[in-house]
């Protein structure tokens, strides 16, 4: 049944999954495609300077990409659910209901594990190419939140296309965005190092979300 | 015989409106029960409820013995729902939807499924979402013959179909019930369809309900008297034989449960002078609205 | 599991709403409190203080207003410039001839502000030749860090020095230098009159003054005081070249190390904590001004230019908790939750808990509308009571989440 489960899920999402990927990786391409212009044309120490002591974010680019990926992703695997109410089609599979809805998450999550992995890898293996430990650690400590951000989206987003209710689902979006913003500020590069396992956890305690408004369907708010 | 469905003091409310109190009713094993309502009435509300999809203010629904907000797995198994419009996985193609269900019920049987499928004139890659609203219901007819269940709740099986598929749909499912004793909970918005399909009929007003009886019992049961009077403003809604009266001048359409014989008794002992009096052969829908009022 | 996704979501909303809803209450409300400059003047030997505001108004320690001129004219040595230019600078004060080129070369400024100490270290630092023999500091290619040994990456290519690397290592070793560094303080930057190199704390603490010239290391170990820790180095490029850097240590005292023979000395300033407290050295021909400036007061130190107290000046004014704004705050909020400690340049949750317990009239009032939804809704107070709870404890926060993610149990 996990099978099948995740056979359905796959069909939803793969072309928005594998695309998206491919469009951040060739971000990440682009990245590295400055730091190589700007290294041969700006002189490499001056542009580690730029980066060391004048807070210039060579990864910045990379800001807004995994939160793309995963609105993609959870918009293409649950307003299909929503589409004509088919949720009701997958409730009424001879599953419990959450189970089926933490498959569908652990789906959903485990691709996004995926996708963020082999950029994230790329981004960094190139990092190390181009810069000393120190600055590839900063970049690390100021990219993790958003790809922390693109988990919380996605779990969020979840939440809020289950819901049937409009008026709640502007609420819901509310908190979410207000949410999201805590990964997004702005700062020095490595400011985030205290905040980062904090935001690790809020993130993993927010991935069953979607239950919450599932269940509201599930008893009739709609 | 065994009770598939079975509810209990149901009540509901939406806010403030009742839609109704202490509703009960129950379902047999093998019997095919469609249940008629005029908009309104709450059809929808019960196939809510049995669906699990709405918790009743009060009350229980049970089906196979199970509180329908909590199927188990297993019940759910032997449950073939089928959503109004046919609603199903519309972004698979036919290939893709029997090889995702398939992996769920243990007796899964093809069979029936691509006998359906290939009378579709679709090709293999069509997406369901390109399909005509026919060709729709014959996949969700397809999918659920091939689960092979012992129950199907069918929510306005008709909506939306071409008189050739209502026909296709409705033989398969008559069929399949009898050859199975399978029970089937039906709706429909089109009442003579119902009437080549159900054994039982379970019809709701506002409210409450009205009758629950085997379809031909109803039928032979409940009967339509017309006749003219020679005094017009005659009113005998009240009286308690009549379920319903409509009078346009001297013309009475009667509807009752009662015999010829005791109406006209009746008419006489009052001293209602009458003529032209007449059972009226009834269809099923002109029985429901017979019962129902036209209103 | 429905349950606890419940209250994740409602803990979720209470964080965000004790971030966001407290931060666009100041963005609107929040009114600038300008705080008070203070001078000392050279000429009266007391204190001159300019107020900002809709007007500025610039008066002596005595609370006698001044016009710009007279007031500029009692702070020679900060007006120096306009002195000159209107003809009006004294030729001498206190028996010291005005020399223009003498009065440039002791100004000097010197700012430290808590989020300077707390922020995020590079790790890596350009270590520039010293002694070129070229008018201009040259950018090197390569950047060194201190670990367990001292390695220059090479820019261009991401590679390790080794030969330089080794030889900066050895002579580190030969001083006495425990592998990693502690802190690493110099002046990173092309755009200084030269280049002193960098002072160093090695991982006992020990401070070493490290530099290249002609190519090849000077390290030098600077003899402290037992048990003298240091919470941060500002190395300082002054004109009048008499010390390297001001030290913080550890216990909060301010330090100079005089330029060559390496004297350190330690200044008269007292209660400073440079966790809260913003500094602000302002040098000239004659003194040392040190501001020290907390959220709602300035402790100002005249020093000597030998640093020994000459004078004191206190004073505090109503901070923005006690503000208009701050009160009526302190009636809505029960705490905010920040994301920046002005303090800290790290981004974390700094929590700011309301003092008083203003706001527990609203908490209150809070508790009876919801406790008027419940019943509304016809809900079961027992399977409502942690919400109730959770509005008592979190206020308005709560209140916005509980209802947002509403409980679903029917009596």
């Amino acid at each position: 049944m996990f099978k099948s489960v995740i056979y359905k899920e796959w069909i939803k999402t793969r072309w928005f999954i594998i695309l998206l990927t491919l469009i951040a990786i060739l971000a990440v391409g682009n990245i590295f495609l400055t730091v190589q212009h700007n290294m041969s044309f700006k002189e490499a120490s001056n542009y580690w300077y730029q980066i060391l002591f004048q807070n210039s974010h060579y990864f910045s680019y990379l800001k807004f990409v995994p939160l793309i990926i995963a609105l993609a992703l959870a918009s293409s695997q649950y307003i299909p659910e929503i589409t004509d109410k088919r949720i009701k089609l997958t409730f009424h599979l001879p599953l419990r209901e959450n189970r089926i809805l933490i498959m569908m998450l652990a789906y959903g999550t485990a691709s996004l594990l995926i996708s963020y992995s082999l950029v994230f890898l790329i981004f960094l293996g190139l990092s190390n190419q181009f810069f000393a430990a120190e600055i590839v650690k900063l970049a690390i400590i100021s990219v993790i939140p958003w790809f922390l951000a693109g988990f919380a989206a996605y779990f969020m987003a979840g939440l809020i296309i289950l819901e049937a209710i409009w008026k709640y689902r502007i609420a819901y979006f509310i908190i979410a965005a207000a949410f999201l913003l805590l990964f997004f500020e702005t700062g020095l590069a490595g400011s985030y190092e205290p905040i980062n396992l904090k935001l690790t956890l809020i993130t993993l305690l927010s991935s069953i979300s979607l239950l919450f408004s599932a269940y509201r369907f599930r008893k009739g708010e709609m | 015989m065994n009770t598939v469905i079975e509810c209990n003091n149901l009540t509901h409310y939406y806010g403030k409106k009742m839609v109704y109190e202490d509703l009960n009713f129950s379902v047999g094993e093998g019997r095919i029960l469609g249940l008629l309502g005029k908009n309104g009435a709450g059809k929808t509300t019960t196939i809510n409820i049995l669906h699990g999809f709405l918790q009743p203010r009060s009350g229980e629904a049970l089906i196979f013995g199970e509180n329908s907000q909590r199927l188990s797995p297993h019940t759910k198994s032997r449950i073939g729902f089928l959503l109004e419009g046919h609603i199903q996985y519309a972004f698979m193609d036919i290939h893709q939807i029997e090889k995702f269900y398939s992996g769920f019920y243990p007796d899964w049987d093809s069979k029936p499924y691509w006998e359906l499928m290939s009378k579709l004139k679709v090709t293999a890659r069509q997406k369901i979402s390109s399909m005509s609203c026919g060709q729709r219901s014959q996949v969700a007819l397809g999918l659920i013959l091939a689960q092979n269940p012992d129950l199907l709740i069918l929510d306005d099986f008709s909506m939306g179909l071409d008189p050739g598929y209502r026909r296709l749909f409705i033989d398969y499912l008559r069929n399949y019930s009898k050859a199975g004793n399978k029970t089937i909970f039906a709706t429909s918005h089109i009442i003579q369809d119902m009437e080549r399909l159900i054994d039982d009929v379970l019809i709701m007003d506002y409210n409450r309900v009205l009758t629950q009886t085997p379809v031909d019992e109803f039928m032979r049961t409940f009967k339509q008297f017309n006749f003219e009077t020679e005094r017009s403003g005659i009113d005998l809604s009240k009286e308690e034989f009549v379920v319903n009266v409509d009078t346009i001048e001297n013309n009475i359409e009667l509807y009752s449960y009662d015999t010829e014989d005791n109406i006209r008794k009746f008419l006489d002992k009052k001293g209602i002078a009458f003529k032209n009096f007449r059972e009226v052969k009834m269809g099923l829908e002109d029985a429901f609205i017979g019962l129902t009022g036209k209103y | 599991m429905i349950k606890i996704s419940r209250y994740i979501l409602v803990a979720i909303a209470i964080l965000v709403s004790a971030v966001a809803i407290p931060k666009l209450y100041w963005l609107s409300f929040d009114k600038p409190i300008r705080s008070p400059f203070i001078m000392y003047s050279s000429i009266d030997h007391d204190f001159m203080i300019q107020r900002t505001g809709e007007k500025t108004i610039r008066m002596d320690n005595t609370g006698r207003e001044y016009t710009r001129d007279e007031f500029e004219q009692k702070l020679p040595l900060f007006y120096s410039r306009q002195l000159l230019i209107s003809g009006t600078m004294p030729d001498t004060i206190d028996g010291v001839y005005m020399d223009i080129h003498e009065l440039n070369k002791a100004r000097s400024f010197f700012r430290l502000r808590p989020a300077m100490i707390y922020a995020p270290d590079p790790g890596l630092y350009p270590m520039f030749e010293s002694e070129s023999g070229r008018a201009n500091l040259e950018m090197p290619k390569d950047y060194f860090r201190i670990s367990w040994r001292m390695e220059f990456i090479d820019a261009a290519d991401n590679r390790i020095n080794e030969k330089k690397s080794r030889m900066f290592t050895s002579v580190l070793q030969k001083r006495g230098f425990v592998f990693p560094a502690k802190k690493i303080a110099g002046i990173p930057t092309t755009r200084k009159s030269c280049d002193e190199g960098y002072f160093v704390t090695d991982s006992k603490d020990q401070l070493f003054h490290i530099k290249m010239i002609e190519a090849r290391p000077f390290v030098k170990k600077v003899e402290l005081p037992g048990g003298l820790k240091f919470k941060h180095i500002a190395c300082v490029d002054f004109s009048d070249k008499k010390f390297y850097n001001y030290l913080v240590s550890e216990d909060n005292d301010i330090y100079v190390l005089s330029q060559d023979v390496y004297e350190l000395t330690k200044l008269a300033i007292e209660n400073y904590n440079a966790d809260t407290e913003e500094l602000r050295i302002y040098g000239n021909l004659f003194y040392y001004n040190v501001v020290i400036r907390g959220d709602n007061y300035v402790n100002v130190t005249i020093l000597d230019s030998d640093y020994n107290k000459v004078d004191e000046y206190h004073e505090s004014w109503t901070g923005r908790t006690d503000s208009k704004q701050g009160k009526i705050f302190s009636y809505i909020f029960p705490a905010q939750l920040k994301m920046y400690d002005s303090n800290i340049s790290f981004t974390d949750f700094y929590p700011d808990i309301t003092k008083g317990f203003n706001w527990l009239i609203l908490n209150l009032l809070l508790i009876l509308v919801h406790f008027y939804i419940i019943r509304k809704k016809g809900f079961s107070l027992k399977n409502n009571i942690f919400d109730l709870i959770i509005v008592a404890l979190t206020g308005l926060f709560g209140f916005i989440a509980v209802n947002v993610f509403p409980n679903k149990s029917f009596a």
